[in-house]
């Protein structure tokens, strides 16, 4: 209460009051005022009618607006419940809302999700075509080289790396397929070369059955056109009949196209676009020049069987036919020099080894099926232009061969008709066996009008049958000359040569071991001799036989141009007549073995010795009884006998074996040789005059010179011509007066009569004569 | 010069074409046997030594032709003979039957002291037989001459034959030889000798 408004001035207080209420919270200077005036209990008073005022003033105020304040409460209490309605009616909003929105939200969601899968698919899809033509490129790369079609692979390779995979290359498994392709390259070029060894392998295999087909083709060819029989070459084989192309369609097709050459062609495409075109080269030539070795080495035991041969011939044949086709088609694969550079080395040792192995070869047959083969083999090698001319070189040789072989087997047949011969002349009983006897050889002497049977041929059965083989000789000669393209000359020559050969040498030679059998005797001797005279006349059939079969002219006239060519039948004719005198000349030493003179005989026994008489004896009957012996040869025979016995005797007489001899035993062999003398002089064979079986004349000179003493004439005509004792030698003379000297030293060293000592005084001075004349050289 | 026997003795056989002749003496001479039937043409011969009791022996025979066309031929040879196989086919009659004529050939032909042997050849063939062998005993006792069956194809008593008639030959000469001329030394005349002829050959030597 303030006071200073109550007392003295009521104004003092209100200031105070003023200053109060007007300030909020800084009281204190007021109250400091307040109390410094010491009016404290007069403001307090004052403030309390203040308060009183204020309180007042509040209950007034508080009056007036309370009904307002009511009213408001009342309001507010309305207001309340209508927010509440309010709340109520917006919440259950917002649920209803709320279940509303739901549906929506998860459709939005998904259309969103849905949205995202939209793009991300369309994305994929992008991403895909661009990766399709990648996969199927890799596909179609995996196919083909599945189907081992390389070189289609290697391009779709090639498409893959610079077509395709540069789009999709920010992909890890693009990167991995671009890693992989050098592989797959390289496995291609594996299989590649592993498709060519399969092929180098297969067509070692086949080759044998390319040759074959081959060979074929040219058989039927040269059967189509036997004209041009290795002459010229169709290339347009003539359209089979539909039946053959039906049963033979594999046959049909020409050899190289039973191969499939593909492999080759695809790795040397391959191995071009791989750039190692070289070294592929270089790998089939080396391959094929290491199959050709093979090939080429014949099998072991070739010359034993065809079949071998056969095999060894298709699969060279078959390399090669081989190698021509790559020639042709490779590409260049191998260059033609290459082929003929091994062609030349196979050449050589084709021909080297079908010498070898042909020359063991003892089967004529074989041998000419090899023939056969091995001319197939030049035609067609021919028809493929390869040089063949050392086959055909070798093909000659094979001939003589050939021959040679034939030659061997005729040897056992004409062997064995010798073995099988009884050399007797054929008798036939009856007309069959006439006619075939007739038929099998050419007989051309006068037959009797009237054939009485048993009928006797002049020869015997070895005759016909020898024929026979010549011809069938000439037949086997002629089958090696077939198709092998030889000008008719040659083949007649070479028959011609054959023939000789065959007669000269090989049936000849049976002969002479026939000779040798101690059965064939004499009287066989004699046979075999009329035989190979018959044989010999057959030679102007022989002649025509083989002109009819080769075309040329008969040679028969111009025989003398043709040396050999006439001997045929001769060298064994002339062998059979040296037999006979031979056989006959054992037989004569048989006799001559069995003497037994007495070198000191005194007084002859006045009749030859009975070994000679049995000698002469039998050399009558002798040539009496071969009467079928032809003249000219019994002459010679004769002759010979003659001659041998001559010698003999001779020999005899001038042996060291004796070394004394007495004037008795000369007289005795005198006596033997007039026994000799007598059978020359009695023409014992036809047509022989004495002079041509002078051959006793020497030992008769001698012998009648000592028995005559005739020394003197001796002496004195000794060198001339007239000398009735021109064939005595002084030498031979002086070797029987050393003789007659020691003889005489035996008789008469006792007895010394004066004839006795003039007979020696006489023989000395011969003897001294001779020694002198022996010294002069002859023919002075 | 020294002889290389010491006897030889001349034998001769004889008998119808066909007996085996030949075969018996290529059997002897070669042993050996030729089955082919060769017929003998005129004559033929095979030496052939033997020794019998140290001596040597040279067996000249003689192989005729059975065939009548070469009788004449082979009858010569019937005289020089010392010793004859008369060989008949013991499967063949007809060649049996003809021994007698063989035989009288050679009473006609042959020297009167020639020793004769029968020879029944092919005894091999007995299933083909036809001649016993007790009728050729009985025909050789009828002549006083030996009889033996040989085979020559299987070599059956060929041999013997042969040395059985050497040995009567030589026993037979011996025995003349010895009735004849006392042992002279050495020398051996040969019995086929004749005796000689007393010609002085010497005077022909116009010097003596």
């Amino acid at each position: 209460m303030n006071k200073n408004t109550s007392f003295g001035g009521n104004n003092s207080y209100d200031l105070y009051l003023q200053e109060i209420e007007g300030i909020d919270d800084y009281f204190g200077p007021t109250f400091r005022a307040i109390f410094d005036n010491d009016e404290h209990v007069e403001f307090r008073e004052k403030l309390d009618k203040r308060i009183k005022h204020h309180d007042r003033d509040i209950e007034r105020l508080c009056n007036i607006y309370y009904q307002g304040f009511i009213d408001s409460i009342r309001e507010l209490l309305e207001v309340r419940s209508q927010a509440k309605k309010l709340n109520n009616n917006v919440t259950s909003l917002n649920n209803q809302l709320n279940t509303a929105a739901q549906g929506i939200i998860k459709s939005g969601n998904e259309l969103i999700h849905g949205r995202k899968v939209q793009t991300n698919i369309s994305l994929v899809i992008a991403q895909l075509n661009l990766w399709l033509p990648v996969l199927t490129t890799y596909s179609k790369l995996q196919k083909q080289i599945s189907e081992k079609r390389y070189y289609p692979a290697l391009k779709s390779l090639e498409e893959l790396e610079h077509l395709h995979l540069p789009h999709v290359s920010n992909y890890r498994f693009s990167s991995q397929l671009r890693e992989s392709i050098p592989m797959i390259r390289e496995s291609i070029e594996q299989a590649s070369m592993s498709d060519v060894k399969d092929f180098l392998e297969n067509i070692r295999k086949f080759s044998p059955k390319i040759g074959e087909v081959a060979m074929k083709h040219t058989r039927e060819q040269l059967a189509e056109d036997p004209t041009v029989v290795g002459r010229k070459k169709k290339r347009i084989v003539p359209q089979p009949s539909v039946d053959s192309i039906s049963t033979f369609s594999d046959d049909d097709r020409s050899a190289q196209e039973l191969i499939d050459f593909s492999p080759i062609y695809r790795s040397l495409h391959i191995s071009t676009v791989l750039g190692s075109r070289s070294t592929f080269e270089a790998y089939y030539q080396a391959e094929r020049t290491k199959q050709a070795k093979l090939v080429l080495q014949p099998p072991m035991n070739m010359h034993e069987s065809e079949e071998s041969y056969r095999l060894y011939i298709h699969a060279v044949l078959g390399f090669f036919i081989t190698e021509d086709h790559v020639l042709n088609t490779g590409n260049g694969l191998i260059t033609r020099a290459f082929l003929d550079d091994m062609w030349n080395t196979a050449l050589e040792k084709i021909v080297s080894a079908l010498q070898t192995h042909s020359a063991y070869c003892t089967d004529a047959n074989l041998i000419l099926r090899i023939k056969d083969l091995i001319m197939l083999f030049c035609m067609t090698l021919r028809n493929y232009g390869y040089i063949i001319d050392p086959l055909w070189e070798l093909l000659r040789e094979l001939k003589d061969h050939y021959t040679e072989v034939l030659m061997q087997r005729w040897v056992q047949v004409f062997r064995e008709i010798l073995s099988e011969e009884d050399f007797q002349p054929v008798q036939i009983q009856d007309q069959e066996g006439f006619d075939q006897i007739l038929s099998s050889y050419p007989w051309d002497e006068d037959l009797p009008d009237n054939v009485t049977f048993p009928y006797s041929f002049p020869f015997s059965g070895m005759v016909p049958r020898v024929y026979q083989q010549v011809k069938e000789f000439i037949y086997a000669c002629l089958k090696f000359s077939e198709d092998l393209n030889l000008s008719q000359i040659e083949v007649d020559e070479m028959i011609r040569k054959s023939i000789n050969l065959l007669l000269t040498r090989t049936f000849s030679g049976c002969l002479s071991s026939t000779f040798r059998n101690p059965l064939v005797g004499l009287q066989e001797t004699m046979q075999i001799i009329i035989d190979t005279g018959h044989l010999e006349a057959s030679t102007t059939y022989l002649d025509q036989f083989i002109s009819n079969i080769t075309g040329e002219e008969s040679r028969a006239i111009s025989n003398s141009l043709m040396p050999g060519k006439t001997i045929m039948f001769q060298v064994a004719r002339e062998d059979a007549v040296r037999q006979i005198c031979e056989k006959l000349n054992q037989k004569l030493d048989e006799f001559l073995e069995l003497e037994s003179y007495d070198w000191l005989l005194v007084e002859p026994q006045g009749h030859a010795s009975s070994h000679i008489s049995d000698l002469i004896a039998f050399l009558k009957t002798t040539f009496h009884s071969f009467t079928s012996l032809p003249l000219e040869v019994a002459q010679v025979a004769c002759k010979a006998a003659c001659e041998h016995i001559a010698v003999a005797m001779f020999d005899l007489l001038m042996s060291d074996k004796n070394k004394q001899i007495s004037l008795g035993a000369l007289n005795q062999i005198s006596l033997d040789l007039i026994q000799c003398e007598l059978f020359a002089a009695s023409e014992p064979v036809k047509g022989l005059q004495e002079d041509d079986l002078a051959y006793f004349t020497k030992l008769r000179e001698i012998l009648d010179l000592f028995t005559t003493c005739d020394w003197p004439t001796y002496f004195h005509d000794y060198g001339q011509e007239t000398s009735k004792y021109k064939q005595v030698k002084p030498d031979d003379a002086l070797v029987l007066i050393e003789k007659l000297k020691e003889g005489d030293k035996k008789t008469m060293f006792t007895v010394l009569k004066k004839s006795e000592r003039d007979k020696k005084k006489l023989l000395e001075t011969v003897s001294k004569q001779l020694k002198q004349l022996s010294q002069i050289p002859q023919g002075k | 010069m020294a002889k290389t026997y010491d006897y030889l003795f001349k034998l001769l056989l004889i008998g119808d074409s066909g007996v085996g002749k030949t075969c018996v003496l290529f059997r002897f001479s070669e042993d050996a046997y030729n089955t082919t039937f060769i017929s003998t043409i005129g004559i033929d011969f095979k030496i052939r030594t033997i020794e019998l009791d140290g001596k040597k022996i040279k067996l000249q025979i003689w192989d005729t032709a059975g065939q009548e066309r070469f009788r004449t031929i082979t009858t010569a040879y019937y005289r020089g003979a010392m010793g004859i196989m008369l060989v008949y086919d013991i499967t063949n009659e007809k060649s049996f039957e003809n021994i007698k004529n063989w035989i009288r050939n050679i009473e006609e032909n042959a020297s009167a002291d020639v020793e004769k042997m029968l020879l029944g050849n092919k005894c091999e063939l007995e299933e083909k037989r036809q001649v016993s062998k007790e009728r050729g005993e009985q025909l050789a006792v009828e002549y006083g001459i030996k009889f033996i069956e040989t085979s020559a194809k299987a070599s059956i008593r060929v041999e013997d034959a042969f040395y059985t008639l050497a040995r009567d030959i030589k026993a037979k000469m011996e025995k003349k030889l010895e009735a004849s001329n006392p042992p002279k030394g050495g020398h051996q005349l040969r019995s086929s000798e004749p005796p000689r002829r007393p010609t002085n050959w010497l005077s022909r030597c116009t010097l003596l």
